[in-house]
């Protein structure tokens, strides 16, 4: 039901009132269904599509920014320097993964992006998306631009279509092109659409944009790879990502350290790791844990048996640097 | 007067009126003429844009009948069968061709007859005249043996023995002339008066279905062809509809006034018939060409021909409008994408079986299926519950350099080993942790590539790369290169 504008202005005065009483942000208060102001519903099939917020599964992250990223809307991703593309690119891609996996996925992303860009930083590459995000190949379109204008232009059609999951639009630099109208035109198409747009602006820095959120993403070291003996020294494993909260209407500043988790397709916070999650290398736990770590052959006897209690104990000093785990190791305490 | 090279030696390619006039020829040495006449203008031949010239000609003549053939390098065929009525009759028609060519410019000569080869020779020989059926051999019995289309040696040899003009040769007994001249003489004959039949392969393919409008007044704005696209595509509607196809690929030819045809295509991903969806592509490929755009004393002549169809497969729509279209609005956005910014604006990419990183995946246009020789890579055989059946799967960047960039590398522990710091883009990078190494080699049947080593690595900020080592050390040779394939999340 349409609200007047009237009405819709006091309500706003209200809710102003009651954030100041409550010593918090107007944005931060609950928002009842039947109102909803800076939201477009959109009924297909006769059943309101509700657009809510996606949430990382990083408690203390979320919490911050309320909630979660607005899922129709557009939200900058900045990069300070080209070379942490990589580590951008991850970390709209990882969101983006997490909007696939409710629904099953045949919507495809798109990922548009200028020819100047994609020589700078790399071309998309679907097997490494998939292993590390769950997006498959055929959920994947590139849209390569000549100029910045055509990649604002194939962004902006593409925004509006509900037959993409989320369309990811990279630039680098400051272009001029990329202004408050151009954002603000990005924004509105993706409020209509409910659909996401993750606009990767590499090298760039802040500038007085439509979106709602500005997100600043830089690289952070990876954890050690877990074995059966404890954390391994020197290996790589979960990537860690340094996350800014650089602009949000709803959010206080602030930084996180994020670890992004390819097996679960999750994040997990590192700062704040230790009051929701357990530590990965908690090796008190896991000297305590019960399961068997060698499976049971399935029927007959098992000829590794006596061999089984050796293998349980780890070794009490980690391993050697250089010395790495052996192949099949490594997928036996995959938790899935 | 134009000039070309022939065995070693500038000679008179063509000249105008003005030079024949002063007793030059064409074959004669420039040398030559210019010690005549010193003052004479001699320009460089340029076949190339001749033929250029000729083809736009071609396409222009399409505007009269769509089987037009390029006849050597400077001759038009004109298959204008159940095309004459269209333009008021064959001398109409002839009248017509000749005015407007003559105002473009050219000198033309041109003829009609019912065979290829007696037209050949009425153009060239008579000029302006139309040969009705069986007149044939009344034409040619005076003409020179020119008119028969003959290789030169041929030509040659038949004069030798005095067979002049094609009466003659008609007059000869036939199997002599075969034995003695070969069977192309005869063949010659036969196809010029009608015996034989002679197929004038067309430039373009035909259209299977094409509509046009020819306008009394020349119209110069892009919102009246637009106006008129949309007219177009409404009656090709029915027609795509009784046939019970959609269109793949639409062409849409503007044919300006002065002589000059802008060709503009559109392909679809899927079949389509809808008029105002063919605009909306259209107006995109118009928006592209915008700047070049020149509607100069505008188009008298507007035509859309659908070149390529396909079996529309009809869906019943239920009342609520589903998102049953969803593929269909991907579709179309896809075809607006690639109708402004061209084949390869917008990408998928397909798997395939292989362990080299950057044949592992192939980027193929969105339109396009996966050609047969990319095999998908095999799904793991047995059931998918067991844990077990998860297949490897190798730690992979999600960023890979289209070439990988060259790496210096100063110094590394061990000569096979990784590097404690590297050089990329001028920029100085220290190694924090390595994994690897992950050795790739090439299929058998590329031996001549080395073998990579893959390395994993973090620097001291955080950055995750993936540098390969090119080849093995060897202390005899120069040291192996590095290369940076791509960077990790």
């Amino acid at each position: 039901m349409a609200i007047n504008a009237v009405a819709r202005d006091t309500v706003f005065a209200l809710r102003r009132q009651i954030a100041k009483i409550e010593g918090t942000l107007p944005e931060r208060l609950e928002v009842p269904a039947s109102f909803d102001a800076d939201r477009m519903l959109v009924r297909r099939s006769g059943v309101a599509e509700s657009h809510g917020l996606l949430s990382t599964g990083a408690d203390h992250f979320d919490a911050a920014l309320n909630g979660g990223l607005p899922k129709a809307a557009l939200t900058e991703f900045h990069g300070v320097e080209t070379r942490d593309a990589g580590t951008v690119a991850g970390f709209a891609l990882a969101l983006a993964g997490l909007l696939l996996k409710p629904t099953g996925a045949q919507a495809p992303i798109l990922w548009v992006g200028t020819a100047e860009i994609f020589r700078e930083a790399g071309f998309p590459y679907a097997r490494g998306l998939e292993a590390n995000f769950g997006i498959a190949p055929e959920n994947l379109l590139y849209a390569e631009a000549p100029k910045i204008t055509d990649a604002l232009w194939i962004a902006e059609e593409a925004a509006g279509l509900s037959a993409l999951s989320a369309v990811v639009l990279e630039l680098r630099g400051n272009p001029d092109r990329l202004d408050l109208t151009a954002t603000r035109r990005l924004h509105r198409r993706a409020l209509a659409a409910g659909r996401p747009v993750f606009l990767l602006r590499q090298a760039a820095f802040a500038e007085p944009t439509a979106a709602p959120v500005r997100l600043v993403v830089a690289p952070a070291p990876a954890t050690l790879r877990n074995t059966m003996a404890g954390p391994l020294d020197g290996t790589i494993g979960r990537p860690g990502i340094a996350v800014t909260i650089g602009k949000s209407r709803a959010a206080q500043p602030g930084q996180f350290t994020l670890e992004w988790n390819p097996d679960e397709r999750t994040f997990l916070d590192r700062t704040h790791a230790g009051a929701t999650h357990q530590r990965p290398w908690d090796t008190q736990n896991r000297t305590k844990d019960p399961v068997a770590v060698v499976p049971l052959s399935s029927g007959g006897t098992d000829p590794a048996a006596a061999a089984r209690q050796v293998l349980a104990f780890p070794p009490r000093q980690p391993l050697p640097a250089g010395d790495q785990p052996s192949r099949p190791q490594r997928p036996a305490h995959r938790r899935a | 007067m134009i000039s070309h090279r022939d065995r070693n030696a500038q000679r008179i390619a063509a000249l105008d009126e003005r030079a024949e006039a002063l007793r030059l020829k064409p074959g004669m040495g420039i040398a030559d003429a210019r010690a005549m006449h010193p003052a004479i203008d001699v320009v460089e031949a340029d076949p190339q844009a001749d033929l250029r010239l000729l083809e736009s000609l071609a396409d222009w003549c399409d505007r009269y009948t769509p089987l037009v053939a390029l006849d050597g390098a400077d001759g038009l065929f004109l298959d204008i069968t159940g095309c004459t009525h269209l333009f008021g009759g064959e001398h109409a028609m002839l009248d017509e061709i000749l005015a407007r060519f003559f105002h473009q410019g050219f000198d033309v000569r041109a003829g009609i007859a019912s065979t290829a080869g007696a037209a050949w020779a009425a153009a060239r020989f008579r000029g302006r005249c139309i040969i009705a059926i069986g007149q044939e051999e009344a034409l040619l019995v005076p003409l020179p043996l020119a008119a028969l289309r003959l290789e030169p040696a041929i030509r040659g040899s038949l004069e030798s023995v005095g067979l002049r003009t094609v009466g003659a040769v008609l007059a000869a007994p036939r199997a002599p002339l075969a034995r003695r001249f070969g069977i192309a003489l005869l063949l010659r004959i036969d196809q010029a008066l009608g015996r034989q039949d002679e197929a004038v392969s067309p430039r373009l393919p035909i259209a299977p279905l094409s509509v046009e409008r020819h306008l009394a007044e020349p119209v110069t704005l892009i919102d009246d062809i637009e106006r008129l696209v949309l007219l177009l595509a409404t009656a090709l509607k029915t027609d795509l509809e009784r046939r019970g196809e959609g269109a793949r690929a639409v062409a849409l030819l503007l044919f300006r006034v002065d002589g000059v045809v802008t060709r503009l295509v559109v392909g679809t991903s899927r079949s389509m018939r809808e008029p105002r969806l063919i605009l909306k592509l259209f107006q995109e490929k118009l928006t592209a060409i915008t700047e070049d755009f020149d509607a100069g004393y505008g188009f008298d002549l507007v035509r859309l021909a659908i070149l390529a169809t396909a079996p529309f497969d009809m869906h019943q729509a239920d009342l609520a409008d589903a998102a049953e279209d969803s593929e269909e609005d991907l579709a179309l956005f896809a075809d607006r994408i690639r109708a402004r910014l061209g084949e390869g604006a917008i990408l998928k990419p397909v798997a395939v079986e292989s362990h080299l990183p950057e044949r592992a995946v192939a980027v193929i246009p969105y339109w396009q299926d996966a050609p047969r020789r990319i095999s998908p890579p095999k799904k793991p055989a047995g059931p998918r519950e067991l844990p077990s059946a998860v297949p490897y799967q190798p730690e992979r960047p999600i960023r890979l350099f289209q070439a990988p960039e060259p790496v210096e590398v100063p110094a590394s522990e061990i000569p096979d080993g990784p590097p404690r710091q590297f050089r990329w883009r001028r920029a100085l990078y220290r190694v924090a942790k390595v994994e690897g190494p992950e050795r790739l080699a090439a299929e058998w049947w590329r031996k001549e590539e080395p073998t990579r080593d893959y390395f994993r690595i973090e620097d001291t900020e955080g950055r995750r790369y993936w540098l390969y080592r090119q080849g093995f050390f060897d202390a005899s040779k120069p040291p192996p290169r590095w290369f940076m394939h791509g960077v990790f999340a």
